[in-house]
This record gives structure tokens, sequence and C-alpha cells, in this order.
């Protein structure tokens, strides 16, 4: 009675198999798409790191010639510039006994300069670059699942 | 294809082991490759560099900018991608002027030594050279290949990295003020003289070594380096270049050996203008030694010091008036000599000039009155007044390099009562020009002395700090500075002085200082003139001094005219009315 209760509920063994088959290669695929997703995640972040250090080179190249076409402006009107091209247009230095003074109400007067200001930087201690690209799968999990715990307390 | 079932489980499990073994092995294939094996090194490997952030500008008053950074390239080779060394270095020796051996010498040790991949070439190449070289680079990889046994030229390998350099877009102008940057020694280098070294930290910002992974996977963020505070100056370049070109031009129509003209606003303490001579191209700095000398200093104005001579009349009669020794009225019988501690004080004509006023003393100079005007008021009030004008202290002014002369006072081992005399005219001691305009600013600013600076404001993290102007002492009372002004205003209006300047009253003194030797002195002399104005509101204080003129001694023979060309022009450049069309304004 016994025997033919567990040939009646045995799985036939070509099942076991299969099964087993199945398995194994439900285990494969997870493998395969976890390693696949990590291999895509690092290559972005890669990509991304390379794209960073060719802006970042971009960018000093930037600063660079700034700063060289403020000094070539500076060259194209210094005063000796300047007052050659004056005199080239006929102008002469100004008299005293020739100036006319007018009053022009709400003139205070030649104002110092206001020296173009450079953009006031970012906050140096915290980093440009966003999180995503600077950690790793596992160092992204712990961070979330300590998170997690954190807000759970 | 109709297999069993069982047939067909054995075919799908040995798919499945195959598929399983390929992994394993192609996963040992790529863990063992040689690649792979320099990855644990190269996780670990970091490339070190500095940045060096952009040294801050310097501008004048109006924004112009004095010094600011011009982007050069570091030319370099990398010996493993080089196809034809002797093309590169015929290349980049005729395009940049690099000496071709000395290249060659460098590619070669690096080659025995091994280790080195990259070779730097030459450096501080200009935009456009580099512009030939990547023209040239690209027609060399256009040219056909090479038949067997010859080698094409190619500029393979060649790699430019841009920097900045120091640039002064003005050239020689108000060099001794800014001092240089030497920037072809970029990592020990610091400014030299001037603003560039008493602001050299500010300017030069704080330089950052930072790593970099070499590990591509890693992804860092490399710091931005903020560039150094930009610097405003009080200099206002147009009076400034009108200065050189008048003190220039001064120096030799009277065959001086030097000159300088100092423009301050007395009641702000602010320099508009520091000419002097010499000067040199800042772009060129490596020529210092040709331009100054042996012992020739780089700014006259704050690192020389001299016998001051009559200008300093001014300071011993703000200190018997402010003592209440003497009023403008007081007179004084001058028989052409005065002796005081044995010894005998001339007029500097040996002439007597009967009775003088005080104003009439200043007026004509005499040496005599002012010895006795000096011992009536008592050495210590004397020197008392003298300390509390800066006479025998450094003025602190925001520039590198000032001298000092130390003041000898009674107590001193060198100090004799005729000191006391001798000074009152300006002999036996001895400033700076920057010290003695500080000191007569006072007279010119309510009896108040400001403090003396270059600085007007200055940029850090993208905010522009103003300095405040600030009274450093009151050697003086108001009435007083009022008092003298008028009294030197009058004696240059009695004298019909080659100082005055139409439309606009000026009060100011002549000076004409011998130049001490080994034996006394010298038939040289400092001629000098300092005076403010306008008298009712002064806006300025201007100081002339030639230094050994030859065409005439005097102050003011040669010194005022000066003075009166550097107002003419000084007023209209800081646009002030003539007296009587102010006044009618107000």
């Amino acid at each position: 009675m016994k025997n033919r209760f567990i040939q009646a509920y045995q799985q036939a063994p070509w099942r076991t198999q299969l099964q087993w088959i199945g398995f194994f290669l439900l285990g494969l695929v997870i493998i395969v798409t976890v390693a696949g997703l990590y291999l895509s995640i690092t290559a972005q972040s890669t990509t991304a790191g390379v794209e960073i250090k060719e802006l970042e080179l971009e960018k000093e190249t930037l600063d660079r010639q700034i700063a060289d076409l403020k000094t070539q402006l500076a060259i194209l009107t210094s005063a000796k510039v300047m007052k050659d091209r004056a005199e080239d247009l006929g102008y002469i230095p100004a008299d005293p006994s020739q100036a006319v003074y007018v009053v022009v109400p709400g003139y205070t007067g030649r104002q110092p300069e206001i020296v173009a200001l450079p953009v006031r930087p970012e906050d140096q201690s915290k980093s440009q670059i966003d999180a995503a690209y600077r950690q790793s799968l596992w160092e992204w999990l712990f961070e979330n699942t300590s998170r997690l715990i954190q807000t759970r307390r | 294809m109709n297999l069993p079932p069982f047939n067909r489980f054995q075919f799908i499990r040995i798919i499945a082991i195959l598929m399983v073994v390929s992994i394993l092995i192609q996963m040992v294939r790529i863990q063992t490759s040689a690649s792979a094996q320099e990855l644990p090194g190269l996780s670990s490997q970091y490339e070190y560099r500095t940045i060096y952030p952009e040294r801050g500008n310097i501008y004048d008053r109006w924004g112009n900018l004095l010094a600011g950074n011009k982007e050069v390239y570091e030319i370099g080779v990398s010996l493993n991608e080089m196809q034809n060394q002797e093309t590169v270095l015929t290349t980049i020796a005729g395009l940049t002027g690099a000496d071709y051996m000395k290249m060659q010498t460098r590619i070669e040790e690096a080659k025995a030594g091994g280790v080195i991949r990259y070779v730097v070439l030459t450096d501080f190449v200009t935009p456009d050279v580099v512009a030939q070289i990547e023209k040239k680079m690209k027609e060399y990889q256009n040219l056909p290949a090479p038949r067997k046994g010859q080698v094409n030229p190619s500029l393979e390998g060649v790699y430019w990295q841009g920097h900045l350099i120091r640039s002064y877009p003005e050239n020689e102008l108000a060099a001794n003020v800014l001092g240089y940057y030497p920037y072809r020694n970029r990592d020990e280098a610091t400014g030299v003289y001037g603003v560039e070294q008493y602001y050299n930290s500010l300017l030069a910002g704080v330089p950052q070594q930072i790593q970099i992974a070499r590990d591509p996977n890693r992804v860092e963020n490399i710091p931005s380096v903020p560039p150094g505070s930009s610097l405003v100056l009080t200099i206002d370049r147009e009076i400034q270049s009108a200065m050189e070109t008048l003190i220039d031009q001064a120096v030799e129509a009277n065959g001086a050996e030097s000159g300088t003209i100092l423009v301050m606003d007395p009641r702000s303490g602010e320099f508009l203008a520091l000419a002097t001579q010499p000067r040199m191209n800042l772009n060129n700095y490596w020529e210092i030694l040709d331009v100054y000398p042996g012992a020739t200093p780089f700014n006259r104005i704050v690192s020389q010091t001299f016998e001051p001579g009559s200008t300093f009349k001014v300071l011993t009669m703000a200190a018997a008036l402010d003592s209440n020794t003497v009023e403008p009225e007081t007179e004084f019988f001058d028989n052409g000599y005065i002796e005081v501690g044995g010894y005998y004080i001339y007029n500097w004509d040996r002439g007597a000039w009967g009775w003088q006023t005080m104003t009439g003393c200043m007026q004509h100079s005499l040496n005599v009155c002012l010895s006795w005007v000096a011992t009536e008021t008592g050495a210590d009030v004397f020197y008392n007044y003298m300390n509390r004008f800066g006479i025998g202290h450094r003025t602190n002014i925001d520039l590198a390099g000032e001298a000092l002369f130390p003041l000898s006072v009674p107590g001193d081992q060198y100090w004799a009562d005729v000191n006391l005399a001798t000074n009152s005219f300006g002999q036996g001691v001895a400033v700076t020009p920057i010290q003695l305009i500080t000191a007569v600013s006072a007279i010119a600013n309510d009896g108040k002395i400001m403090a003396p600076h270059i600085l007007k404001s200055y940029i850090q993290d993208g905010i522009q700090h103003n300095i405040d102007p600030m009274v450093i002492s009151q050697p003086v009372t108001t009435e007083t500075a009022h008092t003298l002004t008028e009294m030197l205003a009058i004696s240059l209006e009695e004298e019909a002085s080659n100082a005055l300047v139409e439309g606009y009253r000026v009060a100011g003194k002549t000076g004409t200082g011998e130049i001490p030797n080994e034996t006394g002195y010298s038939d040289m002399t400092n001629a000098s003139f300092i005076g403010w104005g306008p008298v009712d509101d002064p806006k300025f204080v201007v100081y002339v001094w030639l230094e050994k003129p030859t065409s005439n001694p005097y102050g003011s023979v040669v010194a005022a005219p000066v003075f009166k060309e550097a107002v003419e022009k000084i007023v209209m450049l800081m646009d002030i009315p003539p007296d009587a069309v102010r006044n009618a304004l107000k």
C-alpha cells in the first residue's frame, strides 16, 4: 500500500532531471543577468569617467583661453596703443584752458570700477560627480539598505 | 531530428555542461591574461599632478589690466610613439627656436634610462607656433606610404600641453609698482618687487597636489582649484602714463640721473601715480641686471633714501606753528648766518635777507630762519613732531622693499646740537620719497595722515573686498594745516613761482638738497618740489624729485616747472575744474 502511494506520487525520473536542468538554467540566467547588469553599469561608469576627464580638460583649456583673451584685449587697449590710435585719428591731449565744464544733474563723477567677478566656486568639500557614478553595486545596495533600516527605526 | 526523450535530455545536458565549461574557461582566460595581470597594479596606481591656480590679475583703479596671464605650450614627445626623431627635432627646433642638441641629448638620456616614456622638448611656445606644428603634423600624416627602405617625415609622438604664464600688457608702465613674476621657474617662482612680491600669497593662490587614478573604472572628481586673488590698485593708468612721460622728458631735458613723480590723494592715502626711473619691460624680466645695473634700486620711491633739502622745511614750520612757537607774521631778522652748537649755518645763497615774516622765510627758503625756528621750537618738541610725521619710521606702504634711514635724536651717539639746525632744512636727515609725501600729506588733509596704500580692493572667491582709508595719525591740528597751506600758497604767489598753475591755487615748497660724499657735500643736488591743491579743498599732493640735474641745481628752476606740468595734466585727468568754475558751482 505504502509503495503504491509512493509510486503514485513519485515523479518520473525524466521529470526530475528536467526540473534540475530547469533550476540550473534559471540559476545560470540569473547569474548571467546580474553579471551583465554589473558589466553594463561598470561600462557606463567608465565611459562617464572618461567623459568627465575630457570635460575637465576642456574646462581647463577654456579657462586658459579666457585668461589669454583678457590679456590680448588688454594689450590691444593698452595706454600706449590707445594714445597712438588717438593721435592717428587726429586727437591731441586736452589742455585745461580749452576745457568746458558743465553741470550734469545727478552725475557724481566717475566711479571706481567693479572688476568683472569670477563665478563663485561651488562648495569644494562636496563632490560634483553624482554618487551613481562613484559607487559600486554593492556600495549602493549597502547604503540604501542601511538608510532603509535607519528610516524604519 | 526525432530523438527519444532520453537522448534529448542527454543532448541538453551536454550543451549546458559545454556552456558552463566554456564560460569557466573564458573567465580563467580573462583573469590570467597579460592585460588582467596589470589591472590589480593599475587599481592602486595614481598619477600625481600639481594644479597651479591661475595667478590673480592686477588692475588699475578703473579696471584696466596691468598684469594678466597668457597661454603658452609645453612640447614633448612620447618615445614609444615617435617614428622619426630627425623630423621631430628639426621641426621643433626650426619652429620654436629650441636648441637641437639639447633636445637630442634629452631624448638620448631618456632612451638610455629606459624608463621614461615622455620627454619634454621645449616650453613657453606660443599658440601660433603650436598651430604651425599641428599643420606640419597633418601634412606628414597625409603623405603616401614610403617605399621600401625609405622613411617618411613624421611628427607622430609629439604632444603639447597648454599652461599660463605671467604677462604685462602695458610692458613698462608702472613697472616699479607692479614688480614681476619669474614664470620660467614655475615650481619655485614667487613675486619679485612691488605688489607682485608684497601680495604674492594672495595672487598665487594655493597650488594643490592631486592624485588621479589610472584605473579608468575609478571616476574621481578633480578638485577645482580657485584662482589666486585679483588686485585692484589705486593707480590711475592714464595719470601714471602721463607722469612717466613727463618725468622721462624732465630727466632728459635737465640732464638728471633719474627722476620721480608721486601723485597722492591726501584724503584717502591712495596713490594715483608712482612714476620713476629706470623702468623695465616686465615681460622681459630676465633683463633686470641690464636695466638696473649695480646697486640701482628697482623702485626708488620706496627703496632709496636721500636728504630731501628744503621740502623738509614744511614739516619744521608745521611743528613750530602747531607748538605755538611762531605765527605766520612772526618776524625774524636774517643777518645771513646763525650759530648753533658751535657751527655756523648759512642761507642757500650765503646772503642776509633782513627782516622776514615766517611766510617770507618759507618763500625765500631761508636756512638761517628755519634753523632759528627749530631752536626756538626746542629739540624735544621738534623731534617729537618729526616722530609724529613718521620721519624715521617706515610708512608700511604695501610695496616690497621699503627702506629706512633712522632719524638721529637727542641722546643718540651721533646726534649733536647742530643736527637740530641742519635737520630743520632737510640736511642730516634722510627719507624715501614715499615717507616725505606721506608726512606732508597731513598738511593737505586737515592735519591727518592717511595710511598710504596702493591696494584699492581685492577679489577673493568672487567677492570684491574694498580697502577702507584709514587715519594713522594727526601730527598737527586742522588749523595749523590750513595756516601752513595758506602760507605756502602765498609764498608761491609772491615768488611768482614756476610751480603756479593757471586757474588753480596750489601750495608747495621747493627743495634743493646737496648730496653728501666722503668729504662732506658734493656739487650735485637732489632738486625737488612738493605741492598740493586746490588749496581750499586739496585733492592731490604731487612730489617731483630730480636726482643730480646738470642743467641747474635748484628745485625752483628744474622741479617746480615739472610740478606745474604735472598738475595741468592731473586736473584734466581727475576732472577737477578751475577754482573759479568750482566755486561758482558751489
